[in-house]
């Protein structure tokens, strides 16, 4: 068991060392399991270990031993849970890390156009930009849930749903401005600027944009409907679970019920 | 952090500080050919101003520089192949900065002559391989129940 859940920390720190931790970044903590902890009955042994730092234009490229290959390997990005157990520090200087990388991945890029060449492994920038997102959304809660305790509210951008001409409800958030409304100039202007328009005219609107949606949203239906026929046809013996998970809009028993009927009546198409 | 807004006002006037910037910079090879050696080109987040992008170079690559400056470049209007309607493309920042005097960087060759070959040699045996096997099938074309090993 033990050596199990050793091999599965061994392949967990090879990935994300490969993606995220690069040897070239600067100031880069990188915590590595020892392999060899768990024989003396320690849960945990943490080895601390720090790349060369490296401050220079040339962390604008990658490393020269990937200059001109095809395919170059990652690992995968952070994962929110593994975001979530590190300290703040560590999180502000894995965004560094990030940031570099990204212009790093961008400055290549940008350099394969102009020779025009293929970008190796284009996939890295998605993840280092989902790892960037994750890292994000962490601080975020915890912004939230400081604030929270703190003053009662969520710290977030206030704003509120607002009719606009068309009669739709949209969202539009607050931001400061250093003057009040009726004297902000700009802002009066381009209120009395802004299209107007009367109920009747919202309301010609909305009923049409309504219609089109309920058309719309049939069709949908429909076409889940042909898809549930058509898997249950080609294989009768699927996982029904699953089949309403992907399909929640569908009454997804009436079609087994009616598919299993028309076998025993001995469909014609089935036992073609 | 909570959202990207800095607030215009905070009670005591603190300095600015930004914890997570979401700035991007990406260098290019210059477009003069005898362009000064201390000098490097970039491309930078729209909303970088010229003390942005000294102080991101001299923070987080601490690279000294002496002189920044700055335009926006207009993106180009072209037509969509094969459709004909016009489009433009995006505009971008272009920032030129000024390292000190001794300093000089050159922009890398990021693809060698010696990888290029190896793909060359690699692709040519590609050929090779391809050639040989379409002469297998057009030799036993005639004869398909006949296994590949029976000649």
């Amino acid at each position: 068991m033990l050596r199990k859940l050793c091999s599965s920390l061994e392949l967990k720190l090879y990935c994300r060392s490969a993606t995220t931790v690069y040897s070239h970044a600067p100031t880069s903590t990188q915590f590595y399991r020892n392999p060899n902890c768990f024989q003396h009955n320690q849960a945990v042994i943490r080895g601390f270990q720090t790349s060369p730092q490296r401050h220079d234009l040339m962390e604008f490229f990658d490393v020269k031993k990937n200059w001109g290959e095809t395919t170059i390997r990652s690992g995968r990005s952070w994962k929110l849970d593994e975001l979530r157990i590190k300290s703040n520090s560590d999180l502000h200087k894995l965004w560094f890390i990030l940031l570099k990388e990204k212009n790093m991945l961008l400055t290549m890029e940008e350099e394969c156009k102009r020779e025009t060449e293929l970008f190796p492994s284009p996939e890295r920038l998605d993840k280092v930009e989902e790892s960037m997102e994750n890292l994000e959304t962490v601080v975020r809660e915890r912004n939230r849930a400081f604030n929270l305790l703190e003053t009662g509210e969520t710290g977030e951008q206030p704003g509120t749903e607002e009719e606009n001409f068309l009669g739709l409800q949209e969202y539009r958030q607050y931001n400061e401005h250093t003057v009040p409304k009726q004297e902000n100039k700009p802002f009066l202007i381009a209120k009395r600027d802004e299209p107007k328009s009367s109920l009747k005219e919202k309301l010609w609107f909305i009923t049409r944009f309504r219609r089109k949606q309920l058309f719309k949203r049939r069709q949908e239906l429909r076409c889940h409907q042909y898809e549930v026929v058509q898997l249950l046809q080609k294989f009768p013996d699927l996982d029904v679970g699953a089949l309403k998970e992907k399909y929640p809009d569908v009454n997804v028993d009436k079609y087994i019920e009616r598919f299993w009927k028309e076998q025993a009546q001995g469909n014609l198409k089935s036992n073609k | 952090m909570s959202s990207r807004l800095y607030p215009i006002f905070q009670k005591g006037n603190p300095q600015m500080r930004v914890f997570l910037p979401n700035f991007w910079m990406k260098m290019v090879r210059p477009q003069i050919d005898n362009a000064p050696k201390n000098k490097v080109q970039f491309v930078v987040h729209p909303g970088m101003s010229q003390f942005d992008v000294k102080s991101y170079l001299e923070k987080i690559y601490e690279v000294p520089v002496v002189h920044v400056r700055t335009y926006i470049q207009e993106g180009r209007y072209r037509r969509v192949p094969q459709k004909g309607y016009i489009v433009k493309d995006d505009d971008y920042k272009v920032a030129f900065v000024t390292l000190p005097k001794d300093t000089t960087f050159e922009f890398p060759n990021i693809f060698p002559e010696e990888k290029a070959q190896e793909v060359e040699n690699e692709e040519k045996h590609m050929d090779i391989l391809k050639e040989n096997f379409k002469k297998h099938q057009q030799r036993n074309r005639l004869r398909p129940d006949v296994p590949g090993w029976f000649l």
